[in-house]
Parts: structure tokens; C-alpha cells; sequence
């Protein structure tokens, strides 16, 4: 590593300009990740003019605090309204809320904050120290082994929805049938769009995730609302027990490295993303506890699972688009525009041409983290004043945030109804106990899933022997067999329980 | 085609210098829609033309992105625009060449009025750097003895790499890719043998990372002006996109000459010119609104002889 240009990076990250800048980027970023249906990417794009008039640097690291900030702040809403700001808070809300709940949401809210700025650092280190001269590493993974772990993080996350396993089943399988919706990817013929051209692009993301997720949550809410009124908000008193303690640290201080680790790795990998990341590593928490069925009641270890890896996420993206000029995600693929319009060419090249301004980034990166901490510490009593406002305030606001949200995404009315229909999806699936959150990634990840296996037969020319020279697919491919069979003697195991307690 | 040579544009620029008084001025802040995210080469060249827009005319000019169907959702959506020349259209004619042959679209050619081009398109066929052929002779050579594979992005570029193979008799399996992001990781990760590109090798050429074999436009690029084009090659296909301005059908011909003689300052225009070339790697190609329309309908109908075979 050349020291002298680290030296120089760390003087420029370090003026008054670039701490405004980085500030105000994960600030900005915050609030957007509060408000549920402002997404990161719509925070980004409608970001990116506004960073015209910044230098390179500073443009790239208010966008890039800008991320980081909404991956932190989408976590105050999952934890106090049970509305996750962005899609990959969802599964910080299953334990967060309930936390929240019990009387203790300042402790949800600063677990969230420590596992969010934790993963950020830890994954922000391991992009500058080791993932950069390893980013060829991706390559090695092609169709084959991307198809695997897709199917792998679809049946893992089923396995975590619990309950009937039918009904899992029945709620991924919507979520694939609707994750088919859209433009074939290689005829353009499109497929189930009835002639609506608003279609041919897949059913809108942010509708079926503000849907299912928030508006569906606050019909809940006002249902709720109208039977009793006292049980409805979480008050915030002042309680010098609700804060996080240093027990409690060292007990999520191993979920958190294993988050980190985990979305680390989700990050690296082009396509995959802070849902499947945050998702993935709450399921692997909730298998490694020794008292799983505490989750989803207000674990702590829930809540640090799915924010470190929701955070490791943003920088790990920065891995293959750094290294190799992939981007890992959509806000990845929006920061390529960026460092274009700044007359940068993101890639292999950056490391040899412009080490200077790369090492400035990691800077400006690491500081963000920080910027985030102290603001989230700060903040957490204004933030958390969001729960003083009485139900019947926070839930028409909440709407308004949803369909504003919508709105922005440039679809119109047809986005509108097509986020009420999921809405409506959404509540009968809570009623009903349908797990939403399996149906949600089962969407997210389909069109993914059917591409890369498209890929390998295609490529395979339908001959099955190619996996033998694929460990990394053999093992995915292993590990999804397993976790499909531990779910059905779960399921059996469970039934049979239900069978020989008493009827009451 | 006419490119704008240097000379000719000062000519031009004198000529048209008198006129402006006289043409027709915006009255309100504009809208500029996008036919795709933000973040893309269209998106980027699209808000810095922006700037270039509102230094000619001397309003605002917001832009506004409606993504989706390559540019049909903001098409269908543009039906329903005012024809006053306030709300107008930057973006690549493949809404036009190519969705309605596939798609049940709300519009046709018929239903805009295109005031000018103002970019190139530059699809190509690339392989990896290190790969045994560098040429597309030596691929089709190579092909003749291996079994190959290609990453396709268009329906276009899939039929005339099927047609080609089936000539050459070459045994060619043919893989989707979603878009250029995609392409990158399965050709240089050595899944693929070769690729359709769109613009995603500019970034990769000049690491030596990838090869441009052959160039799918009715001209060589002229950022490799050593890479021939199929049609040179004895293949007669060849899929062209060009980024221009549409505005809705009923406008009035005063309102398409001003936003002409737009394009023509905006070809002109150092940062926008900078920008394409330097950050999107495209190159700048000038049409007059005449030119724009027949080259729109000549591309429609090849690629619909392209697809019918």
C-alpha cells in the first residue's frame, strides 16, 4: 500500500468541507431510512444532481454516507413503528418491535445503532485491507454458484417464517408467481402483464415491499386502534434501566461479527443485496441461540443480527464495483453513474490511476461510520419522540409517507392501486398468519434465481455432470437439501407435539 | 448519416445565429422525461443536457425519470403530453425499433414528432482478452471446431448471432444476461466465450480485459476505428440505436425547429459533448428532425425483417 497517498487522503477527508459534506450525507441518509417508503435508491438518485457542484471526493462520500445513513435509520422505524424504512429492516422489526413493546425501546434502538456502525466498520476494513486485490474472487462465482445460494436463501428463509410449513410454502410460492411478472429476460416477450406497460418491468418492488410490510401494518394498527385504545403505542418513559448494558453488548457482540461476516459476504456477491444479507444472517442467529424460540419476542440478538449485516452490506457492494466495475447492488450500480458524472471510470483501474481519491473514499467512509454513531446516539431521544405522538397522529402519517413514497417512484395512479392491493395482501396475510416475510424475499429473490438458472442450463447444456467441477455450487446445492429436510422433520416434530398436547 | 464536422457546425451556428430571435422560447421551467433509472449512460447524459438546455433556452429544465420496458412505460405515458413544447422526451429509439414488433404497445412511430439526434449507439460483439481468438474471423474459425457459448442482451443481436451460426455451422448456446452489468462477470469469469455489448466494454477495453471482435452498427465507432462492422465482415445485419428528442405528435413545426437547432447547439456544447464522449464512452452523432424520423422508421423495419427470420 502506498503510505504516502493514504497519508494525503486522510488530510483531505479530514477538512471542514468533507466533514459538512459526509455529515450531511448521513444525516440526509437517516431521516430518509426513518420515513418507511423513501428508499435508498430514490434518497441516491434524487442525491446525485445535488452533487454537481461538490469535488469528486466529496460527492462520492456524501452519497456513500448517504446509504450508510438510511441502512442506521431504517431501523428506528422498524423498531418503533414496526415499519421497516427500507425492505432489508424487515428483520429488524421482528425482534426490535416486540422489544420496543416490553418497555424497552431505547435499548432496541441502541442495539440496532452499535450493530449498524459495527458491521459498517468492520465491513468498510475489510473492503480497504482485503477484499480489494481479492476481488477477482467474485468471478468465481458464476451462474452455477449464485443459483445455488439463491435457492439456499430461499428455503433458509422459509425455514424461518416457523408455523405450518404449508402455509410457508403457499406464501413463497406467491412470491415466485408474482417474481415472474415482467419482461422475459431473453425473448422481451412480456409475461403476465395484461397489457398494463407499468408491468413489463416486474410488479413495482416498493409497492409490494411498502405494501406488505407498512401500509399493511398500519390497517393493522388502526384495527387495533379502534378496539383498544390504551395497548396501541409504545410510550417512552424516562427509565434508567432502558439502555443498553454492558452484559447485553457482550452477549450480541458474537451475532454481530457473524452478521458483519455474513453480509460481508452478500455484499461482495453481484445481485444479491441488504435483504437478502439481513435475512440470511437472522437466520442464522435464530439457528446458532441456544434459545431459539425467543426470537421474534424481542431478542436482542434478532435486532444486531439483521442490522450488522444490513450495514455490511453498503460497503461490501463497493467490493466488486471497485475491484472489478460490477456493482453489488442498485445503490452500487447508482454510485457508477455518480463517479461518472465526476469524470471517473469505476474499476480495476481506479486502484492504479487514482489511488489518491480511492483512499480518500475508504476516509471519508470510516468517518461516516462515526458521524453515524454520534448522530444516532444523539438523536435516539428525537428519534424516539416519534412514539410519543399518539397513534391515531403516527398512522395517517405514516400512510402519507407510503403513498408519497410510492409517488415518487414515477408510476402514478397504477402504482397506488397496485400498493393498495398489496396492502390488502399484506393484512389478510398477518390476519391469517401467512408469513409475509418469506412471500417478500421469495419475490425479491426470483427474478435473480430464474436468471442465473437459466444461465446454467443453458451454459451446461442441460448436462448435470458440470456441477462435479463446481464445489462451491455442490455445496450450496448440499447445504439447501439439508435445511429443506431438518424443515420437514421440524414441521413433523412440531405437528406431532400439537397432536399429543391435551385439546383445550 | 451525417456526422458534424467542426466546420460545418460553425457555418451552421452563424447561419442560425439571426434566427433565434425570432424562434420559439419556453415560457415556463421545462420537463425533460427519461425513459430510464437514474444512474445509466442515458440518465447521465440526459441531466447534464439538461444544463445545456436551460443555457439555450433559458428556462429550467427538470428532469424526470419513468423507468421500465426499455423505455415504453415512458412512452405510453408521454402519449398523453401537452404539445407545447414544455414537456419533451431525451432518450434511445429502441421503444420504437423494437418494443412494438414483441409487445402490444399504446403507440406507434406516427404518434410523436423526433427533433433532432444528438448520440450514437456503439453495439458490439466482445470477448475476453485472453481468450484464443481476437478477431471475429478467428472466432468463427474457433466456433467451427468448439462448441460456444454467448451472452445475448437483445432479441436482435440473439437472431443474428443464430443466423450467423447456423451459416458457419457452429454449435452456439445462447444465455440471457440482464443487461451490461451482467455480462461483465460472465465473460470475464470465463463462463461465457462471447457477448453482445451495449457499452460496457469502454470501461474494459483499455485494461486489455476485453476485445472488441466486431462492431453490430451500420458504421465503426470511431473510439475503434480499426474494428470493422459485420456488414464488412460479409454478414449483412446490423442492429443501430441513436439517442434523440421526441415531442408528443400534435406539436407545432415552430416548436420541433427550435429544439433542432437545440440539438445542434447542444452537439456543440462542451460539457455536454465531454460528458458523452469522455464519461459515457459514447459518441456524438448529429441528425436533423427529417433525418431522425427516417432513420427511426429504416431501423424499425430492419429489425423487423431481423426478427421475422
Amino acid at each position: 500500500m502506498d503510505f504516502s497517498a493514504v497519508g494525503a487522503a486522510a488530510s483531505e477527508a479530514l477538512t471542514l468541507a468533507s466533514f459538512i459534506g459526509i455529515g450531511g450525507g448521513v444525516l440526509l441518509g437517516y431521516i430518509v431510512g426513518v420515513i418507511p417508503g423513501l428508499s435508498r435508491s430514490v434518497a441516491i438518485s434524487i442525491a446525485i444532481p445535488m452533487t454537481f457542484y461538490m469535488s469528486p471526493f466529496i460527492a462520492i462520500s456524501f452519497l456513500i454516507g448517504l446509504s450508510k445513513g438510511t441502512a442506521a435509520g431504517s431501523a428506528v422505524s422498524a423498531i418503533l413503528l414496526n415499519a421497516p424504512g427500507e425492505a432489508s429492516s424487515a428483520a429488524t422489526a421482528l425482534d426490535g418491535y416486540p422489544l420496543a413493546k416490553q418497555g424497552k425501546p431505547k435499548t432496541a434502538l441502541q442495539i440496532g445503532l452499535i450493530a449498524s456502525v459495527m458491521g459498517d466498520i468492520l465491513a468498510t476494513i475489510i473492503l480497504i485491507f482485503v477484499a480489494i486485490p481479492f476481488a477477482r474472487v467474485a468471478l468465481m462465482f458464476g451462474p452455477y454458484e449464485m443459483a445455488a445460494i439463491l435457492a439456499f436463501a430461499l428455503v433458509f428463509i422459509a425455514g424461518l417464517s416457523g408455523g405450518n410449513i404449508f402455509k410457508g410454502l403457499a406464501a413463497g410460492g406467491l412470491g415466485i408467481f408474482l417474481g415472474t411478472i415482467g419482461l422475459d429476460n431473453q425473448t422481451g416477450l412480456p409475461r403476465l402483464t395484461f397489457g398494463y406497460t407499468e408491468l413489463m418491468d416486474g410488479m413495482p418492488l416498493i409497492a409490494v415491499a411498502i405494501g406488505t410490510l407498512a401500509l399493511s401494518e398500519m390497517f393493522v394498527q388502526s384495527e387495533k386502534l379502534r378496539y383498544d385504545r390504551e395497548n396501541m403505542s409504545v410510550a417512552l418513559k424516562k427509565d434508567a434501566d432502558d439502555r443498553i448494558t454492558m452484559p447485553i453488548f457482550k452477549r450480541i457482540l458474537p451475532t454481530i461479527l457473524r452478521g458483519t461476516g455474513v453480509g460481508t459476504f452478500v455484499g461482495a456477491l453481484p445481485g444479491l443485496g441488504p435483504s437478502v444479507g439481513s435475512f440470511m444472517s437472522y437466520g442464522m442467529a435464530q439457528k446458532a441461540a441456544k434459545e431459539p424460540e425467543k426470537f421474534g419476542k424481542g431478542e436482542p440478538k434478532g435486532i444486531a443480527a439483521s442490522e450488522s449485516a444490513d450495514n455490511a452490506v453498503i460497503p461490501a457492494a463497493l467490493i466488486p464495483l471497485f475491484g472489478l466495475g460490477i456493482p453489488g447492488n442498485v445503490s452500487a450500480a447508482l454510485l457508477i453513474g455518480a463517479f461518472a458524472i465526476h469524470g471517473i471510470t469505476v474499476g480495476p483501474l481506479l486502484l492504479r490511476d487514482n489511488p489518491e481519491l480511492l483512499y480518500s473514499i475508504f476516509a471519508g467512509m470510516i468517518l461516516a461510520s462515526l458521524i453515524m454513531l454520534v448522530l444516532g446516539w444523539y438523536g435516539l431521544m428525537f428519534f424516539a419522540q416519534i412514539t410519543r405522538v399518539p397513534p391515531h397522529v403516527v398512522i395517517p402519517i405514516v400512510i402519507f409517507f407510503c403513498l408519497a413514497g410510492m409517488m415518487l417512484q414515477g408510476y402514478g395512479t397504477f402504482g397506488l392501486i397496485i400498493l393498495m392491493a398489496f396492502a390488502l395482501l399484506g393484512y389478510l396475510m398477518k390476519k391469517y398468519d401467512y408469513s409475509f416475510v418469506t412471500f417478500l424475499v421469495a419475490f425479491i429473490i426470483t427474478p435473480m434465481l430464474e436468471l442465473n438458472l437459466r444461465q446454467s442450463i443453458i451454459l451446461s447444456r442441460g448436462n448435470w455432470e458440470i456441477l462435479l467441477n463446481r464445489p462451491i455450487a455442490m455445496f450450496f446445492i448440499a447445504c439447501t437439501v439439508i435445511a429443506l429436510v431438518a424443515l420437514i422433520i421440524r414441521t413433523f416434530k412440531k405437528e406431532q407435539a400439537v397432536a399429543n398436547a391435551p385439546a383445550d | 448519416m451525417k456526422k458534424l464536422t467542426l466546420a460545418s457546425t460553425a457555418l451552421c451556428a452563424l447561419i442560425a445565429a439571426p434566427a433565434l430571435a425570432e424562434e420559439w422560447r419556453p415560457t415556463q421551467p421545462m420537463t425533460m422525461v427519461i425513459g430510464f433509472a437514474p444512474g445509466g449512460s442515458t440518465d447521465i447524459q440526459g441531466r447534464v443536457l439538461a444544463r445545456t438546455l436551460e443555457e439555450y433556452f433559458g428556462q429550467p429544465v427538470n428532469v424526470v425519470n419513468q423507468p421500465g420496458g426499455g423505455g415504453a412505460v415512458a412512452l405510453t405515458r408521454f402519449l398523453n403530453a401537452e404539445p407545447d413544447g414544455h414537456t419533451f422526451m431525451f432518450g434511445v429509439q429502441l421503444g420504437l425499433t423494437f418494443s412494438p414488433i414483441v409487445t402490444e404497445v399504446a403507440y406507434e412511430i406516427d404518434d410523436f414528432r423526433y427533433a433532432g439526434t444528438l448520440v450514437g449507439g456503439q453495439f458490439g460483439v466482445v470477448a475476453a482478452g485472453d481468450a484464443p481468438y481476437q478477431t471475429f474471423e478467428e472466432l468463427i474459425a474457433y466456433g467451427k471446431e468448439n462448441p460456444m457459448t454467448y451472452a445475448q442482451q437483445l432479441p436482435m443481436d440473439e437472431a443474428i448471432m443464430r443466423i450467423i451460426a447456423e451459416q458457419e455451422g457452429i454449435d452456439l448456446a445462447i444465455v440471457p444476461t440482464g443487461g451490461g452489468g451482467g455480462m461483465a462477470p460472465l465473460l470475464l469469469g470465463g463462463e461465457v466465450d462471447y457477448a453482445f455489448s451495449g457499452g460496457t466494454h469502454a470501461q474494459y477495453t483499455p485494461t486489455g480485459e476485453m476485445n472488441v471482435l466486431a462492431f453490430l452498427t451500420a458504421e465503426r465507432s470511431p473510439f475503434y476505428p480499426d474494428v470493422p462492422t459485420l456488414e464488412e465482415l460479409g454478414y449483412p445485419y446490423a442492429i443501430d440505436d441513436f439517442r434523440s428528442f421526441f415531442l408528443p405528435g400534435d406539436t407545432p413545426d415552430e416548436i420541433v425547429e427550435a429544439f433542432e437547432n437545440a440539438a445542434r447547439f447542444a452537439v456543440e456544447h462542451e460539457p455536454f459533448v465531454e460528458t458523452t464522449v469522455e464519461n459515457t464512452l459514447h459518441p456524438i452523432v448529429f441528425m436533423d428532425a427529417e433525418e431522425t424520423e427516417a432513420t427511426i422508421r429504416s431501423i424499425r423495419e430492419a429489425n423487423e425483417a431481423l426478427m421475422a427470420q
